[in-house]
């Protein structure tokens, strides 16, 4: 059994690792400068070299230890972190506050998030209009930037969009590491199915009332980026949900159940994202003769995608996004990152390799802007 | 009317779990063509809009006797809905609830040409949270137009699922629609007990 696992793990010699970083190394580089390089600006060739040295350090190690969570993680967290700070740092400079009035939305000054999406499809369809309040080409954060974005990322890695591409994931994947062991234990497993609830509401409500109710009402992480003004008893109201939803669902419970609880229970983009896991290429497969039942995978899983019941039928279940926390548990490697069509246990490495590389480098993509923002903010402070 | 709709939409859908298999059975039994199943079930729809209607104008005008002034009006209408939510939130919540549709008495009918409209007034007339929302809330509009417009976007929301029910017997995943109907039926609650809330607070602060 130990020759086997031996033969199973993805863990690579230092020089090998080096030469998988490398067209990571080129690629980065290419996109973070734009192919033109301009090291003029003394606080952005700070931030530019550090965040470009410290993404392919993060992929290096996920080759050379073969762990591919604990890596992810950082990124993601930093990612959710940086981007939460370079929103409200772009609102204060324009607006000089975090709060938004009537008149940003008529002059459609609103940056655009991959959350409105699910709620752009009914009214476009049937109105031929994007009632979402930002800028359709120009500006920051762009609608059809966005939606171009996110769906090659939903198309290339499914759910996996939800740990490798989401700008907000971190914050609750952060939170659900606080602790060691969960203090709540027994969740009903169909409460999975809530986000598909909020999707169908969102999106009917959206369509009927032509305006993004998620945006407006629900969404937790307004807390930390931009909300509306409050001028109101409505208003108050809105304030007082966004604070209770990020405290509850992003904070309390992740740091309680050790689970993506925002993920998991209410994100109406999750939902789609779950049927794209349907056309995706990518998927985690379990080896059935491996598998040794001891059922870690399913105690670590942050997305109840994993049950017993899905570990004897050697199964994952379409809720999974890919982050590689059961992957990395496995003490007998049975559960792997895996191409659709493969069995399992055949072109593990190579499997694990593609993934990677593709998840690794939508996430850089999504990431480095924000990481420079912030490092750069952080360097001018003391130059 | 928006919100009415979206109360409608959200309750149909477990209606349609729970009613639907009971009512089914009636609308296609002894049947052979589809002309059959569509007068059928326009019988049971037109009847249902028909107690809708009455239910509309009733609770209008007796709206109009209880609410005398606007204070009274937000005080009291924000205290039913926040009622009337938590039993729509409960029912969605309560692991004890029975899935059991009212329209089962119709079984005691021999009466074949009568049951579709029986089952309309029965259907309709069973008091679920849902209904009770909507009653509040049309004896709070200001006008009997307004409180006829509520009823019909519940009316609208809730019939789009009887539409499909002769295939309803083919959905494959069942107890997955019923699972996000029951939730999307929580979420319209929580809706209407912010409202509730909004309106209770309004009456406090502006009052």
């Amino acid at each position: 059994m130990d020759e086997a696992i031996k033969n199973l793990t993805t863990r690579k010699s230092f020089g090998k690792s080096l030469l998988y970083t490398l067209p990571m190394f080129l690629l980065t580089f290419i996109l973070m400068t734009g192919g033109r390089p301009d090291f003029s600006d003394r606080s952005g060739t700070i931030a530019l070299l550090t965040t470009f040295l410290g993404l392919n350090i993060l992929y290096f190690l996920m080759h050379y230890t073969g762990k591919t969570d604990k890596f992810r993680a950082i990124l993601f967290i930093v990612f959710a972190l940086t981007l939460s700070f370079t929103l409200i740092k772009n609102t204060i400079d324009i607006r000089q506050t975090m709060t938004y009035s009537q008149g940003d939305i008529l002059e459609c000054n609103m940056p655009f998030c991959h959350l409105v999406i699910p709620m752009l499809i009914l009214p476009a369809a049937f109105t031929q209009s994007i009632i979402y309040p930002g800028s359709i080409l120009g500006g920051f954060a762009s609608i059809s930037a966005m939606v171009v974005l996110w769906l090659a990322a939903s198309v290339t890695l499914g759910r996996g969009f939800c740990s490798w591409g989401c700008f907000y994931g971190g914050w609750d994947d952060g939170f659900s590491r606080f602790r060691k062991k969960p203090v709540i234990r027994k969740i009903s497993d169909s409460w999975k199915w809530m986000p598909f609830a909020v999707l169908l509401m969102v999106a009917l409500t959206s369509a009927l009332a032509l305006a993004p109710t998620y945006c407006d009402w629900i969404c937790p992480f307004k807390a930390v980026t931009e909300f509306e003004q409050v001028t109101g008893i409505e208003s108050a109201a809105k304030a007082g949900i966004f604070i209770s939803l990020f405290g509850g669902l992003v904070v309390v419970l992740p740091v309680l159940t050790k689970k993506r609880t925002q993920c998991s229970y209410l994100c109406p983009l999750g939902a789609i994202n779950t049927l794209s896991n349907k056309v995706t290429p990518f998927t985690v497969k379990i080896d059935r003769q491996s598998c040794n039942e001891c059922y870690k995978c399913v105690q670590v899983c942050p997305m109840f995608a994993l049950t017993n019941d899905d570990v004897k039928n050697g199964n994952v279940s379409i809720f999974c996004t890919k982050c590689g926390k059961c992957v990395d548990a496995c003490p007998t490697q049975a559960i792997h990152y895996g191409i659709k069509g493969v069995p399992a246990n055949r072109m593990v490495k190579f499997s694990r390799n593609l993934f990677l590389f593709v998840s690794f480098l939508f996430i850089a993509v999504f990431a480095s802007g924000s990481i420079i923002t912030v490092i750069k903010s952080i360097v001018n402070l003391f130059i | 009317m928006l919100d009415s709709f979206i109360l409608g939409l959200s309750s149909g859908s477990t209606c349609l779990i729970t009613c639907g298999m009971v009512i089914f059975p009636y609308l296609m039994a002894g049947t052979a063509g589809t002309r059959k199943i569509i007068t059928d079930l326009s019988f049971f729809l037109l009847t249902r809009f028909l107690v809708y209607f009455i239910l509309a104008t009733l609770a209008f005008y007796f709206g109009k006797v209880i609410f005398t002034s606007p204070v009274f009006r937000n005080y009291i209408s924000g205290i039913l809905y926040m009622l009337f939510s938590g039993m729509l939130i409960w029912y969605a919540i309560s692991r004890s609830r029975k899935p059991d549709c009212p329209a089962k008495i119709v079984e005691t009918v021999n009466n074949r040409k009568l049951v579709p409209v029986l089952l309309g007034v029965v259907n309709s007339l069973g008091f679920c949270p849902a209904l009770m929302l909507i009653l509040t809330k049309s004896a709070t509009e200001g006008t009997i137009i307004q409180s006829y417009l509520a009823f019909l976007g519940f009316f609208a929301g809730t019939a789009l699922y009887f539409i499909p029910v002769p295939i309803a017997g083919k959905f494959r995943k069942k107890k997955v629609f019923e699972t996000i109907g029951v939730m999307a039926t929580g979420l319209a609650g929580i809706i209407f007990m912010i409202k509730g809330l909004t309106s209770l607070i309004g009456g406090i602060i502006y009052g």
